[in-house]
Protein backbone atom coordinates (compact mmCIF):
# COMPACT_ATOMS: atom_id res chain seq x y z
CA UNK A 1 0.00 0.00 0.00
CA UNK A 2 1.28 3.18 -1.46
CA UNK A 3 1.04 6.63 0.71
CA UNK A 4 -1.71 7.57 -2.49
CA UNK A 5 -3.75 4.23 -0.66
CA UNK A 6 -4.06 5.20 2.54
CA UNK A 7 -5.22 8.50 1.76
CA UNK A 8 -8.03 6.69 -0.43
CA UNK A 9 -9.01 4.54 2.03
CA UNK A 10 -8.77 6.63 5.34
CA UNK A 11 -11.88 8.03 5.19
CA UNK A 12 -13.24 4.58 5.69
CA UNK A 13 -10.91 3.66 8.01
CA UNK A 14 -10.39 6.34 10.16
CA UNK A 15 -13.98 6.34 11.78
CA UNK A 16 -14.01 2.92 12.19
CA UNK A 17 -15.21 1.00 9.42
CA UNK A 18 -13.50 -2.48 9.52
CA UNK A 19 -12.55 -3.43 6.35
CA UNK A 20 -9.91 -6.45 6.56
CA UNK A 21 -9.14 -6.38 2.87
CA UNK A 22 -7.36 -3.21 3.86
CA UNK A 23 -6.60 -3.10 7.56
CA UNK A 24 -3.81 -5.04 7.68
CA UNK A 25 -1.75 -3.34 4.63
CA UNK A 26 -3.09 -0.25 5.61
CA UNK A 27 -1.26 -1.07 9.85
CA UNK A 28 1.79 -2.04 7.73
CA UNK A 29 1.96 1.13 5.60
CA UNK A 30 0.99 3.61 8.61
CA UNK A 31 3.12 1.77 11.10
CA UNK A 32 6.43 2.60 8.55
CA UNK A 33 5.36 5.54 7.03
CA UNK A 34 6.18 8.75 9.26
CA UNK A 35 4.21 11.32 7.18
CA UNK A 36 0.87 8.99 7.01
CA UNK A 37 1.64 8.07 10.92
CA UNK A 38 1.46 11.66 11.69
CA UNK A 39 -1.50 12.42 9.42
CA UNK A 40 -3.55 9.81 10.92
CA UNK A 41 -2.78 11.25 14.51
CA UNK A 42 -3.80 14.59 13.75
CA UNK A 43 -7.10 13.51 12.07
CA UNK A 44 -7.81 11.42 15.07
CA UNK A 45 -6.58 14.37 17.42
CA UNK A 46 -8.96 17.29 15.65
CA UNK A 47 -11.77 14.81 15.23
CA UNK A 48 -11.33 14.14 19.39
CA UNK A 49 -10.84 18.07 20.43
CA UNK A 50 -14.16 18.55 18.09
CA UNK A 51 -16.48 16.65 20.57
CA UNK A 52 -15.55 19.04 23.24
CA UNK A 53 -17.05 22.53 21.62
CA UNK A 54 -20.33 20.48 21.22
CA UNK A 55 -21.56 22.59 24.39
CA UNK A 56 -19.24 25.46 25.07
CA UNK A 57 -20.88 28.43 24.05
CA UNK A 58 -23.13 30.45 26.13
CA UNK A 59 -26.33 32.47 24.42
CA UNK A 60 -26.67 36.07 25.86
CA UNK A 61 -29.52 36.26 28.20
CA UNK A 62 -31.51 38.41 25.25
CA UNK A 63 -32.09 34.83 23.82
CA UNK A 64 -34.65 33.26 26.33
CA UNK A 65 -36.17 37.18 26.72
CA UNK A 66 -36.53 37.37 23.44
CA UNK A 67 -38.34 33.89 23.30
CA UNK A 68 -40.73 34.52 26.02
CA UNK A 69 -41.86 37.49 24.70
CA UNK A 70 -42.86 35.35 21.72
CA UNK A 71 -44.22 32.67 23.79
CA UNK A 72 -46.52 35.44 24.62
CA UNK A 73 -47.57 36.96 22.26
CA UNK A 74 -48.15 33.55 20.76
CA UNK A 75 -50.57 33.43 23.62
CA UNK A 76 -48.90 29.58 24.58
CA UNK A 77 -48.24 31.20 27.94
CA UNK A 78 -50.53 30.36 30.10
CA UNK A 79 -51.13 32.09 33.57
CA UNK A 80 -53.00 29.99 36.06
CA UNK A 81 -56.02 31.14 37.31
CA UNK A 82 -55.05 31.41 40.99
CA UNK A 83 -51.34 31.24 41.56
CA UNK A 84 -49.52 30.50 45.08
CA UNK A 85 -47.47 32.93 46.24
CA UNK A 86 -44.33 31.24 46.85
CA UNK A 87 -44.01 29.98 43.10
CA UNK A 88 -44.90 32.47 40.55
CA UNK A 89 -45.09 31.23 37.19
CA UNK A 90 -44.18 34.26 35.45
CA UNK A 91 -40.86 34.56 36.54
CA UNK A 92 -40.23 38.07 36.22
CA UNK A 93 -38.61 40.36 38.79
CA UNK A 94 -41.76 42.15 39.83
CA UNK A 95 -41.33 44.56 42.60
CA UNK A 96 -43.22 43.18 45.00
CA UNK A 97 -44.41 46.55 47.11
CA UNK A 98 -43.45 50.02 46.43
CA UNK A 99 -41.15 50.26 49.45
CA UNK A 100 -38.76 47.88 47.93
CA UNK A 101 -38.18 49.87 44.64
CA UNK A 102 -35.47 51.65 45.21
CA UNK A 103 -33.73 48.60 46.96
CA UNK A 104 -32.15 47.56 43.79
CA UNK A 105 -30.49 51.07 42.76
CA UNK A 106 -27.03 49.29 43.23
CA UNK A 107 -27.70 47.44 39.99
CA UNK A 108 -27.49 50.33 37.44
CA UNK A 109 -24.17 51.21 38.46
CA UNK A 110 -22.94 48.19 38.87
CA UNK A 111 -24.34 47.36 35.24
CA UNK A 112 -21.85 50.51 34.52
CA UNK A 113 -19.23 49.39 36.67
CA UNK A 114 -18.63 46.06 35.01
CA UNK A 115 -18.73 47.82 31.14
CA UNK A 116 -16.24 50.48 32.60
CA UNK A 117 -13.98 47.36 34.05
CA UNK A 118 -14.29 45.33 31.06
CA UNK A 119 -13.31 48.41 28.64
CA UNK A 120 -10.55 49.05 30.90
CA UNK A 121 -9.29 45.48 30.66
CA UNK A 122 -9.84 45.15 27.29
CA UNK A 123 -8.47 48.47 26.63
CA UNK A 124 -6.05 49.07 28.90
CA UNK A 125 -3.97 46.28 29.82
CA UNK A 126 -2.82 44.82 27.17
CA UNK A 127 -1.48 47.79 25.47
CA UNK A 128 1.82 47.75 26.12
CA UNK A 129 2.38 44.22 24.59
CA UNK A 130 -0.24 44.72 21.91
CA UNK A 131 1.82 48.10 20.69
CA UNK A 132 4.56 45.69 20.17
CA UNK A 133 2.56 43.65 17.77
CA UNK A 134 -0.33 45.81 16.44
CA UNK A 135 -0.08 48.18 13.68
CA UNK A 136 0.24 51.83 15.11
CA UNK A 137 -2.88 52.35 12.99
CA UNK A 138 -4.95 50.43 14.65
CA UNK A 139 -6.41 52.46 17.86
CA UNK A 140 -7.84 50.32 20.46
CA UNK A 141 -11.34 52.40 20.62
CA UNK A 142 -13.27 52.33 23.52
CA UNK A 143 -16.05 49.75 22.79
CA UNK A 144 -18.48 51.13 25.65
CA UNK A 145 -19.28 54.90 24.61
CA UNK A 146 -22.59 54.57 26.00
CA UNK A 147 -21.56 53.64 29.43
CA UNK A 148 -22.63 57.05 31.15
CA UNK A 149 -26.25 56.50 29.95
CA UNK A 150 -26.21 53.11 31.73
CA UNK A 151 -26.61 55.30 34.68
CA UNK A 152 -30.01 56.85 34.04
CA UNK A 153 -31.25 59.69 36.10
CA UNK A 154 -33.84 57.04 37.43
CA UNK A 155 -31.54 55.41 39.79
CA UNK A 156 -28.83 57.17 42.21
CA UNK A 157 -25.59 58.15 41.04
CA UNK A 158 -22.83 56.66 42.78
CA UNK A 159 -19.47 59.16 43.24
CA UNK A 160 -16.55 58.52 41.14
CA UNK A 161 -14.63 57.02 43.99
CA UNK A 162 -17.46 54.27 44.92
CA UNK A 163 -17.90 53.70 40.96
CA UNK A 164 -13.87 53.39 40.69
CA UNK A 165 -13.84 51.17 43.62
CA UNK A 166 -16.31 49.17 42.07
CA UNK A 167 -14.44 48.72 38.55
CA UNK A 168 -11.01 47.69 40.54
CA UNK A 169 -12.96 45.29 42.33
CA UNK A 170 -14.51 43.27 38.93
CA UNK A 171 -11.04 43.66 37.28
CA UNK A 172 -9.30 42.84 40.53
CA UNK A 173 -11.81 39.75 40.67
CA UNK A 174 -11.33 38.54 37.02
CA UNK A 175 -7.28 38.94 37.47
CA UNK A 176 -7.26 37.11 40.08
CA UNK A 177 -9.67 34.15 38.66
CA UNK A 178 -6.84 33.75 35.99
CA UNK A 179 -4.81 30.46 37.18
CA UNK A 180 -6.52 27.19 38.66
CA UNK A 181 -10.19 26.21 37.60
CA UNK A 182 -11.34 26.26 40.60
CA UNK A 183 -15.09 28.14 40.84
CA UNK A 184 -14.00 30.98 42.60
CA UNK A 185 -16.99 32.88 45.21
CA UNK A 186 -19.02 35.33 43.41
CA UNK A 187 -18.09 38.66 44.01
CA UNK A 188 -19.72 40.69 46.67
CA UNK A 189 -22.04 42.29 43.87
CA UNK A 190 -23.10 39.52 42.08
CA UNK A 191 -24.04 38.05 46.19
CA UNK A 192 -26.04 40.99 46.27
CA UNK A 193 -27.47 40.69 43.48
CA UNK A 194 -28.74 37.07 43.56
CA UNK A 195 -29.58 38.24 46.85
CA UNK A 196 -32.36 40.50 45.63
CA UNK A 197 -33.65 37.77 42.83
CA UNK A 198 -34.19 35.39 45.55
CA UNK A 199 -36.15 37.80 47.75
CA UNK A 200 -38.53 38.85 44.48
CA UNK A 201 -38.35 35.47 42.55
CA UNK A 202 -37.20 32.81 44.34
CA UNK A 203 -38.11 30.77 41.27
CA UNK A 204 -35.63 32.98 38.84
CA UNK A 205 -32.38 32.83 41.57
CA UNK A 206 -31.19 29.19 39.72
CA UNK A 207 -31.70 30.96 36.33
CA UNK A 208 -29.45 33.99 36.76
CA UNK A 209 -27.15 31.96 39.33
CA UNK A 210 -26.38 29.41 36.39
CA UNK A 211 -26.49 32.96 33.91
CA UNK A 212 -23.74 34.47 36.34
CA UNK A 213 -21.24 31.76 36.59
CA UNK A 214 -21.15 30.88 32.50
CA UNK A 215 -20.89 34.72 31.99
CA UNK A 216 -18.38 35.22 35.16
CA UNK A 217 -16.73 31.36 33.49
CA UNK A 218 -16.50 33.25 30.45
CA UNK A 219 -14.37 36.06 31.49
CA UNK A 220 -11.84 34.20 33.71
CA UNK A 221 -12.02 31.68 30.43
CA UNK A 222 -11.17 34.83 28.06
CA UNK A 223 -9.15 36.85 30.21
CA UNK A 224 -6.70 33.93 30.84
CA UNK A 225 -6.18 33.50 27.31
CA UNK A 226 -5.79 37.11 26.22
CA UNK A 227 -2.88 36.83 29.10
CA UNK A 228 -1.19 34.24 27.35
CA UNK A 229 -1.59 35.79 23.91
CA UNK A 230 -1.75 39.68 24.66
CA UNK A 231 -1.65 40.59 20.99
CA UNK A 232 -4.72 38.62 19.80
CA UNK A 233 -7.39 41.47 18.52
CA UNK A 234 -10.49 38.62 18.72
CA UNK A 235 -9.62 37.18 22.07
CA UNK A 236 -10.04 40.56 23.32
CA UNK A 237 -13.21 41.34 21.79
CA UNK A 238 -14.33 38.15 22.94
CA UNK A 239 -13.73 39.21 26.54
CA UNK A 240 -15.05 42.39 25.71
CA UNK A 241 -18.23 40.82 24.71
CA UNK A 242 -18.45 39.11 27.70
CA UNK A 243 -18.28 41.79 29.97
CA UNK A 244 -21.41 43.18 28.05
CA UNK A 245 -22.94 40.32 28.54
CA UNK A 246 -23.02 40.29 32.16
CA UNK A 247 -23.37 43.84 32.21
CA UNK A 248 -26.79 42.96 30.22
CA UNK A 249 -28.21 40.40 32.87
CA UNK A 250 -27.74 43.24 35.40
CA UNK A 251 -29.63 45.36 33.04
CA UNK A 252 -31.87 43.16 32.56
CA UNK A 253 -32.62 42.22 35.98
CA UNK A 254 -32.96 46.09 36.14
CA UNK A 255 -35.30 46.81 33.83
CA UNK A 256 -37.61 44.42 35.39
CA UNK A 257 -37.43 45.52 39.47
CA UNK A 258 -37.28 49.27 38.23
CA UNK B 1 -32.52 14.71 32.97
CA UNK B 2 -32.85 17.45 35.67
CA UNK B 3 -32.18 20.73 36.30
CA UNK B 4 -30.49 20.52 39.64
CA UNK B 5 -31.12 24.27 40.60
CA UNK B 6 -34.88 24.21 39.73
CA UNK B 7 -35.34 20.55 41.16
CA UNK B 8 -37.46 19.51 38.41
CA UNK B 9 -36.98 16.59 35.54
CA UNK B 10 -36.65 17.16 32.09
CA UNK B 11 -39.73 14.85 31.71
CA UNK B 12 -42.00 17.02 34.43
CA UNK B 13 -40.63 20.23 32.98
CA UNK B 14 -41.73 18.45 29.44
CA UNK B 15 -45.06 17.73 30.73
CA UNK B 16 -45.74 20.96 32.16
CA UNK B 17 -44.41 22.80 29.27
CA UNK B 18 -47.38 21.10 27.20
CA UNK B 19 -50.02 23.32 29.91
CA UNK B 20 -47.98 26.14 29.36
CA UNK B 21 -46.04 27.16 32.12
CA UNK B 22 -43.44 29.51 31.48
CA UNK B 23 -41.09 27.95 34.02
CA UNK B 24 -40.95 24.86 32.34
CA UNK B 25 -40.23 26.25 28.77
CA UNK B 26 -37.67 28.29 31.00
CA UNK B 27 -36.32 24.89 32.53
CA UNK B 28 -36.22 22.95 29.19
CA UNK B 29 -34.82 26.15 27.61
CA UNK B 30 -31.55 26.40 30.43
CA UNK B 31 -30.99 22.42 29.96
CA UNK B 32 -30.34 22.63 26.19
CA UNK B 33 -29.79 26.18 25.24
CA UNK B 34 -25.71 25.78 25.56
CA UNK B 35 -25.75 22.92 23.35
CA UNK B 36 -28.28 24.37 20.46
CA UNK B 37 -26.63 27.35 20.49
CA UNK B 38 -23.19 26.34 20.14
CA UNK B 39 -24.86 24.04 17.26
CA UNK B 40 -25.88 26.85 15.41
CA UNK B 41 -22.36 29.45 15.86
CA UNK B 42 -20.64 26.48 14.73
CA UNK B 43 -22.64 25.89 11.65
CA UNK B 44 -23.16 29.57 10.70
CA UNK B 45 -19.61 31.11 12.48
CA UNK B 46 -21.74 34.56 13.20
CA UNK B 47 -23.50 35.24 17.02
CA UNK B 48 -25.72 37.07 15.57
CA UNK B 49 -27.31 34.79 13.20
CA UNK B 50 -26.60 32.23 15.64
CA UNK B 51 -28.74 33.61 18.46
CA UNK B 52 -31.47 34.13 15.63
CA UNK B 53 -31.74 30.41 15.13
CA UNK B 54 -31.69 28.97 18.36
CA UNK B 55 -34.27 31.36 19.03
CA UNK B 56 -36.02 29.88 16.13
CA UNK B 57 -35.00 26.30 17.22
CA UNK B 58 -36.80 26.92 20.69
CA UNK B 59 -39.67 28.55 19.39
CA UNK B 60 -40.79 25.41 17.28
CA UNK B 61 -40.01 23.26 19.41
CA UNK B 62 -42.18 24.69 22.45
CA UNK B 63 -45.14 25.43 19.23
CA UNK B 64 -44.71 21.29 18.65
CA UNK B 65 -44.04 19.96 22.23
CA UNK B 66 -47.48 19.27 22.61
CA UNK B 67 -47.03 16.76 19.68
CA UNK B 68 -43.86 15.25 21.65
CA UNK B 69 -44.79 11.62 23.12
CA UNK B 70 -41.46 10.51 24.33
CA UNK B 71 -40.52 7.77 21.79
CA UNK B 72 -37.19 9.81 21.18
CA UNK B 73 -34.79 11.69 23.84
CA UNK B 74 -36.16 14.77 24.01
CA UNK B 75 -32.76 15.86 23.09
CA UNK B 76 -32.49 14.29 20.23
CA UNK B 77 -35.22 15.52 19.01
CA UNK B 78 -34.64 19.19 19.69
CA UNK B 79 -31.11 19.01 18.06
CA UNK B 80 -32.23 17.35 14.37
CA UNK B 81 -34.90 20.28 14.80
CA UNK B 82 -32.05 22.63 15.30
CA UNK B 83 -30.07 21.21 12.46
CA UNK B 84 -33.25 21.61 10.23
CA UNK B 85 -33.58 25.29 10.91
CA UNK B 86 -30.14 26.31 10.29
CA UNK B 87 -30.09 24.08 6.90
CA UNK B 88 -33.19 25.78 6.07
CA UNK B 89 -31.53 29.60 6.91
CA UNK B 90 -28.22 28.03 4.49
CA UNK B 91 -30.15 27.02 1.79
CA UNK B 92 -32.50 30.06 1.97
CA UNK B 93 -29.15 32.69 1.64
CA UNK B 94 -27.78 30.09 -1.35
CA UNK B 95 -25.61 28.37 0.69
CA UNK B 96 -24.84 24.70 0.13
CA UNK B 97 -24.98 22.21 2.71
CA UNK B 98 -23.26 19.82 0.84
CA UNK B 99 -19.95 20.91 -0.76
CA UNK B 100 -20.12 19.89 -4.88
CA UNK B 101 -17.49 17.44 -5.47
CA UNK B 102 -16.04 19.26 -8.50
CA UNK B 103 -15.59 22.26 -6.42
CA UNK B 104 -13.62 20.36 -3.33
CA UNK B 105 -11.15 18.89 -6.17
CA UNK B 106 -10.79 22.36 -7.67
CA UNK B 107 -9.40 23.93 -4.80
CA UNK B 108 -8.86 20.70 -2.71
CA UNK B 109 -4.95 20.98 -2.58
CA UNK B 110 -4.64 24.90 -2.10
CA UNK B 111 -4.54 25.60 1.10
CA UNK B 112 -2.07 23.08 1.42
CA UNK B 113 0.16 23.89 -0.86
CA UNK B 114 -0.21 27.69 0.41
CA UNK B 115 0.88 26.73 3.84
CA UNK B 116 3.71 24.77 3.58
CA UNK B 117 4.91 24.09 6.99
CA UNK B 118 4.35 20.00 6.83
CA UNK B 119 7.26 19.31 9.20
CA UNK B 120 5.07 20.98 11.77
CA UNK B 121 2.77 18.08 13.63
CA UNK B 122 -0.05 18.53 15.43
CA UNK B 123 0.63 16.98 18.93
CA UNK B 124 -0.99 17.34 22.63
CA UNK B 125 -4.12 19.28 22.76
CA UNK B 126 -5.89 21.89 20.00
CA UNK B 127 -6.52 25.27 22.14
CA UNK B 128 -10.61 25.57 21.66
CA UNK B 129 -10.22 29.35 20.27
CA UNK B 130 -7.98 28.02 17.41
CA UNK B 131 -9.59 25.06 16.50
CA UNK B 132 -13.51 27.17 16.59
CA UNK B 133 -11.60 29.53 14.17
CA UNK B 134 -10.27 27.13 11.92
CA UNK B 135 -13.70 25.64 11.79
CA UNK B 136 -15.19 28.95 10.86
CA UNK B 137 -12.50 29.23 7.70
CA UNK B 138 -13.89 25.67 6.32
CA UNK B 139 -16.19 25.96 3.52
CA UNK B 140 -20.16 25.93 4.41
CA UNK B 141 -20.57 22.79 3.04
CA UNK B 142 -17.40 21.21 4.58
CA UNK B 143 -18.43 22.84 7.98
CA UNK B 144 -21.66 21.61 8.04
CA UNK B 145 -20.55 17.67 7.59
CA UNK B 146 -17.89 18.33 10.03
CA UNK B 147 -19.62 19.91 13.04
CA UNK B 148 -22.80 17.14 12.38
CA UNK B 149 -20.67 14.17 12.62
CA UNK B 150 -17.36 15.46 14.78
CA UNK B 151 -18.70 18.17 17.14
CA UNK B 152 -22.32 16.83 17.56
CA UNK B 153 -22.18 13.46 16.82
CA UNK B 154 -23.94 12.24 14.23
CA UNK B 155 -23.78 9.13 12.45
CA UNK B 156 -22.62 9.60 8.42
CA UNK B 157 -26.16 8.31 7.93
CA UNK B 158 -28.39 10.45 9.44
CA UNK B 159 -26.44 13.68 7.81
CA UNK B 160 -26.96 11.67 4.24
CA UNK B 161 -30.55 12.61 5.30
CA UNK B 162 -30.50 15.49 6.67
CA UNK B 163 -28.25 17.47 4.36
CA UNK B 164 -29.48 15.53 1.22
CA UNK B 165 -26.75 13.43 -0.14
CA UNK B 166 -24.78 10.32 -0.36
CA UNK B 167 -23.45 8.13 2.98
CA UNK B 168 -20.22 8.07 0.39
CA UNK B 169 -20.40 11.46 0.37
CA UNK B 170 -20.91 12.15 3.91
CA UNK B 171 -17.89 10.81 4.47
CA UNK B 172 -15.49 11.84 1.72
CA UNK B 173 -16.49 15.87 2.94
CA UNK B 174 -15.73 15.37 6.19
CA UNK B 175 -12.44 13.60 5.44
CA UNK B 176 -11.71 17.02 3.55
CA UNK B 177 -13.09 19.08 6.19
CA UNK B 178 -10.57 17.42 8.70
CA UNK B 179 -7.35 17.89 5.68
CA UNK B 180 -8.27 21.28 5.73
CA UNK B 181 -8.17 21.88 9.82
CA UNK B 182 -5.44 20.26 10.07
CA UNK B 183 -3.73 22.25 7.43
CA UNK B 184 -4.93 25.70 8.97
CA UNK B 185 -4.19 24.73 12.53
CA UNK B 186 -0.58 23.78 11.57
CA UNK B 187 -0.61 27.07 9.94
CA UNK B 188 -1.73 28.61 12.48
CA UNK B 189 0.68 27.18 15.22
CA UNK B 190 3.51 27.99 12.55
CA UNK B 191 2.23 31.84 12.50
CA UNK B 192 1.99 31.90 16.22
CA UNK B 193 5.81 30.48 16.78
CA UNK B 194 7.29 32.99 14.16
CA UNK B 195 5.58 36.12 16.07
CA UNK B 196 6.73 34.14 19.27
Amino acid sequence: MTCSDVQRVLPELLDGAPDSAFQTDFETHVNACPACSDLLSDLKLIASQARQLAATEEPAPRVWVRIAAELRAEGMIREPESAPKSAPTRPILVPTSPRRRWSAWWLAPVAAALLAAGSYVVSYKPAPQVAKQQAPATPVASPVPETPAVTSAAVPTPAPQQLAQKSAKSTDLVGSAVGPAVEPEPSAEDQQFLSVVSTRAPSMRATYENQLQAVNADIRESQAYLDRNPGDADARQHLMDAYQQKALLYQIALDRIQ
Amino acid sequence: MTDPKQGITEAEAIEQAKQGHEAAFEVLYHLHKRRVYSLCLRMVSNPVQAEDLAQEAFLQLFRKISTFRGESAFSTWLHRMTVNVVLMQLRKKGLPVVSLEETLEADDEAPRKEFGAKDVRLTGSIDRLQLQRAIDRLPPGYRTVFVLHDVEGFEHNEIAQMVGCSIGNSKSQLHKARLKLRDYLKFMRAEKAKTG
